[in-house]
């Protein structure tokens, strides 16, 4: 019983992470059908910013939330305006826009190794290591912050899809971006800001993760990864569906462990992306919106 | 122009690009010194390392050359280091070796670094029948493939399993552990990890029951999360926790476990633990008491001798700096071949190969002495040293017995409680 | 670009013998060091399989990051052959590893109802998930310390034929299904999956089909690759890097066409060879730096180039005097 318990909380520390991954993915996804292959790149330049502002400027990586926040956000848009503009729309677009944002996560690859070496780094607080029991377990501090920031997030989120103006034209553009033309919305402002959500988001979860995960120019391949299985499983472009994707993959990964060695578990994501690829398209909760 | 003549001038300018490509072959220079090729990964995934290799190789040539050079059958020849980055790849090492041997003709070569490169690297020299000296192979099976011109300086990856394991066992009949004491066994899925693994559970099949293997996981290089694996280890309740793992996956790995609030009697990284890097990341208090066997301590340098010598030259050379052990092996990996070249009086590759296989040096390697024995594949069988991270960040020597320079602690006080 | 590549004609194939005998005789010449031929062999391996990764990302529009999957599994098929106690002759055992990798790629057929970006992220699932289930399955790939082959002294020089003649007919079959019907159904299959279905492309077999073919060629390369370096290992074998690599000289020579992943292949070894020897430090920027400029301004990549420098030179002689109009 007493593993049983261990094992959950993990599942759901693990599943906050994924989530806080995923969001950035799904929502760009789901507003302009461009699946944003330089999101592993954000994942690792969030890092790289957070491990920046506590080296240099000694700035607590939570407090430095809206700074990374902030200049993955400039990045996300200005990635749109100067490349992602440009690219054909439709079914002929979908694999020109994933080799074109590709080209964009090698070059961040390239100039984080430049600029930083291919060195591991850690950002290291003081209460980096500190764990709180919880259920006769213990939860790391920094977990815990990544799993409440998991939560919030898509709150927030949902939230500034509902009840503004920017959110309610976001959800409109993602249904019919034509008639949002006719109606007066400017299209190519909500892309803008949708990919630079979408990229901030990317920023968010990778100073997260560089809060417990050491990492290096080529970190964000495998949080890219993790992303589309739970993006696909939550069917693409449903926030409410990431959060629930996130924790299945968590809880399913983490017990896989009671069945199989340590080593396959990490395959089971994989197995899952494809076979609800092929057996359910729609994701796992049917094709929704930004519900 | 038609459609197919636009073809045909495509293709010959195809044809010609790849042609242009191929022409320039470097002029060969006189017989005035002496070529030693060798890759290392100074970028990619090993590149940290691959740097402290590099530094070893450079303070031994930089020696040689002081002193003129080496003497070859009554005459002093230079020596030069034509040194290629492989960005840890496989097929850009094995083509890189390629380019050495048959572009640059060079007369030697000094290994890479990690034990799936020099695999791979190893067979461009046993098929140019060309001595191919490392420092970086430790996996066995590299040695198992009956090669000739392969000569391995660094010990069995196994044999690091069963020097902790004698050192763990001297506690237990201390009385300072249990017995049957309860081992974790986990292990990076590589070559490195198997060849430890299969030390440790070598030695605790042979116990006769002292040792039993609860659990026996292997887990992914580079791995992110090991929650899950961390939670196994910890409902079964063990008392030794005994991993191999390369320096990030130790960090991210260690970090995980102290937060996770688990403590065992005894834990080991294998070759990790005691690096200024990682006691930097995760605070001298939460390494304190971590194993680490290693195939060579700056902390040999307390007794006089090749070590001390070796010390003192690399902290003149790189401005104070102490050396690991990946500079050691390299220093010593470059010294070797010179010591061989030496001896044979002349560049013939296979007159150095026998003297390479003769030879009975001294050396700074634990032990002493290094020889190549054809039963082990030429791969050398020095022993390790046990290092003990203390709360002050420091890490003594605490096993072999007369390269000591601190005790150990026999079993974590902090779990105590 | 369709016209282009259907009009053809069959004299074409004189050109295409000279360069072939060309470069067989490459190695009798003494310039060629042997270093250089084996860069030429790897290129000609390279050609391979990016030309039959482009039968499915080219001609059928389906993009796959998942081939290294069937790159791997021929290796290490062929491998196990050559391995046997009574070891099967280098040939058979590269062709049962094609088999072997042609079998493989039809166990994703359910996968060929996916179309565009869904259809390539399903590609990086089952590339990751055999990645990791074949670095597990120690019997077969030697587990995480992969496998070595005795060293034969002569093979690395028999192999520059081998990959030649391999790539000679992999270049004959990508000319051959271009200007054939089934050239055109691909097309078709690609353009509109449900329209050609209408008039009548049995589009599910036709995928199938050149599933199969791309898998089983790229698998008879990855038998040719463990003949050539004598050690493979999973983590390279079937590696993402490995699949990132078909994907990248298909597009950066010129996606959809022939000539394409041939200039594409060539560029990408010699580029590796010369970048990572001077500047190795650069070679994945400007790799991305290329993705991206191919893909914003010229789909057609190399080739789409060399296309475009061809008829302006046209246009200048047809009308000398008259500036061309941009």
């Amino acid at each position: 019983m007493d593993r049983f318990v261990d094992l959950a909380v993990s599942a759901v520390l693990l599943a906050g992470l994924y989530a806080t991954m995923a969001y950035g993915l799904g929502l760009i996804y789901g507003v302009l059908r461009v699946v944003n292959l330089a999101h592993g790149g954000v994942i690792m330049a969030g890092a790289y910013l957070g491990w920046i502002l506590h080296g240099w400027a000694g700035l607590d990586p939570y407090l430095s939330i809206p700074l990374v926040v902030g200049a993955t956000f400039l990045l996300g848009m200005a990635m749109y305006r100067v490349l992602v503009r440009h690219l054909p729309r439709g079914p002929a677009g979908g694999p020109a826009s994933l080799l074109l944002l590709f080209g964009v996560w090698l070059v961040l690859r390239n100039v984080a190794y430049l600029l930083f070496t291919g060195n591991d780094q850690v950002i290291r607080t003081s209460y980096s290591t500190h764990a709180l029991p919880l259920l006769g377990s213990f939860v790391s501090v920094n977990r815990l912050a990544v799993l409440a920031i998991a939560v919030v997030t898509p709150a927030l989120l949902h939230l500034v899809l509902r009840r503004t103006y920017l959110g309610r034209a976001i959800r409109a553009v993602a249904q019919n971006a034509d008639s949002c033309t006719l109606v007066g919305i400017d299209v190519e402002r909500i892309y803008t800001l949708t990919f630079g959500i979408g990229t901030a988001l990317a920023g968010l979860a990778g100073l997260l993760s560089a809060t417990i995960f050491s990492f290096n120019p080529g970190f964000g391949s495998g949080e890219l990864l993790k992303s589309f299985v739970v993006v696909v499983l939550g069917g693409l472009g449903s926030v409410f569906g990431t959060g629930v994707a996130a924790l299945i993959l968590a809880i399913v990964e983490v017990f896989a462990i009671l069945v199989m060695p340590s080593y396959l578990t990490a395959a089971v994501g994989f197995v899952m992306l494809v076979l609800v690829l092929v057996l359910r398209p729609g994701g796992l909760f049917g094709q929704r919106v930004l519900g | 122009m038609s459609p197919s003549r636009r073809f045909l001038s495509l293709a010959l300018s195809a044809a010609a690009a790849l042609a242009a490509a191929l022409l320039p072959a470097p002029a060969r220079a006189a017989k005035d010194r002496i070529l030693v090729g060798a890759t290392l990964p100074l970028t990619g995934s090993e590149a940290r390392v691959g740097g402290f290799f590099k530094e070893g190789y450079e303070l031994a040539f930089d020696e040689v050359n002081k002193k003129g050079g080496l003497d070859v059958g009554g005459k002093k020849l230079p020596v030069q280091l034509l040194l290629l980055d492989d960005t840890s790849t496989q097929a850009t090492a094995v083509s890189l070796a390629d380019r050495l041997v048959n572009s640059d003709k060079v007369d030697f070569l000094l290994g890479t670094y990690a034990s799936h490169l020099v695999e791979a690297q190893s067979t461009v020299a046993e098929e140019n029948k060309i001595p191919y000296v490392n420092g970086g192979g430790g996996a066995t099976k590299i040695y198992k493939r009956g090669f000739k011109y392969l000569f391995g300086l660094i010990s069995p990856v196994e044999l690091l399993g069963t020097t902790l394991m004698q050192w763990i066992d001297e506690q237990q009949k201390a009385g300072k552990l249990p017995k049957p004491a309860k081992i974790a066994l986990v292990w990076e899925n590589t070559a490195h990890g198997k060849d430890f693994r299969k030390g440790v559970s070598d030695f605790a099949q042979k116990s006769g029951g002292a040792y039993q293997v609860t659990v026996d996981e292997s887990f992914e290089l580079n791995g992110k999360d090991f929650g899950a694996l961390l939670g196994k280890v910890k409902a079964a309740g063990v008392d030794l926790f005994l991993v191999d793992a390369h320096l990030p996956d130790y960090i991210t790995m260690h970090r995980q476990y102290v937060g996770a609030g688990l403590c065992h009697k005894v834990v080991t990284y294998g070759a990790r633990g005691a690096e200024k890097d990682a006691i930097q990341a995760l605070g001298a208090d939460n390494t304190a008491y971590v194993l680490s066997g290693v195939w060579w301590s700056a902390q040999l340098a307390a007794k006089p001798g090749a070590s001390r010598d070796f010390v003192g030259a690399f902290k003149a050379k790189y401005g104070g700096r102490d050396p690991e052990w990946f500079q050691a092996l390299g220093y010593e990996t470059a010294r070797v071949l010179f010591t061989a070249i030496q001896q044979a009086g002349k560049l013939d590759r296979d007159a150095v190969r026998e003297k390479l296989q003769a030879l009975k040096m001294p050396s700074l390697l634990p032990g002493g002495t290094v020889e190549f024995k054809p039963e082990t594949g030429n791969q050398v069988q020095n022993p390790f040293v046990v290092q003990q991270n203390q709360k002050d960040g420091t890490a003594p020597i605490i096993f072999p017995k007369d390269a000591a320079t601190g005790t150990g602690t026999g079993a974590n006080p902090k779990c105590a409680k | 670009m369709r016209r282009w590549a259907a009009d053809v004609p069959f004299w074409s194939a004189v050109p295409f013998v000279i360069v072939v005998a060309a470069l067989a005789a490459l190695p009798l010449s003494l310039r060629i060091s042997p270093y250089e031929r084996n860069l030429v062999t790897v290129a000609f391996l390279m050609i391979s399989g990016a030309l039959a990764w482009n039968w499915m990302g080219g001609y059928l529009g389906q993009v796959s990051f998942g081939h290294a999957a069937m790159f791997g599994l021929g290796g290490f098929v062929a491998a196990r052959l050559m391995l046997h106690e009574n070891p099967a002759p280098a040939p058979i055992a590269w062709l049962l590893g094609g088999i072997a990798a042609g079998v493989f790629s039809l166990g994703a057929h359910p996968m060929l109802r996916l179309r565009g970006p869904y259809f390539s992220i399903a590609t990086i699932g089952v590339g990751e998930a055999s990645r990791l289930l074949f670095t597990y399955w120690e019997e077969f790939t030697g587990g995480a310390s992969g496998v070595s082959l005795p060293i034969d002294i002569g093979m690395k020089a028999r192999l520059y034929w081998w990959a030649l003649g391999l790539a000679a007919l992999v270049v004959t079959a990508s000319f051959v299904i271009r200007r054939s019907t089934l050239g055109l159904q691909l097309l078709a299959i690609k353009a509109d999956v449900d329209a050609a279905a209408d008039v009548g492309v049995n589009a599910t077999f036709y995928q199938d089909l050149v599933m199969v073919l791309s898998g089983a060629v790229v698998g008879i390369t990855g038998g040719l690759w463990a003949s050539f370096f004598s050690f493979i290992e999973p983590a390279d074998m079937f590696g993402f890097d490995r699949s990132i690599g078909f994907v990248l000289m298909s597009v950066i020579g010129g996606v959809g066409t022939v000539l394409g992943p041939v200039l594409g292949a060539v560029v990408f070894v010699l580029l590796r060879q010369f970048l990572l020897a001077s500047y190795p430090q650069l070679y994945l920027g400007l790799y991305g730096i290329l993705l991206i400029l191919i893909i914003l301004f010229e789909p057609l990549g190399l080739t789409g180039l060399g296309l475009r420098l061809a008829r302006a030179v046209r246009r200048r002689r047809r009308a000398p005097g008259v500036v061309a109009a941009p």
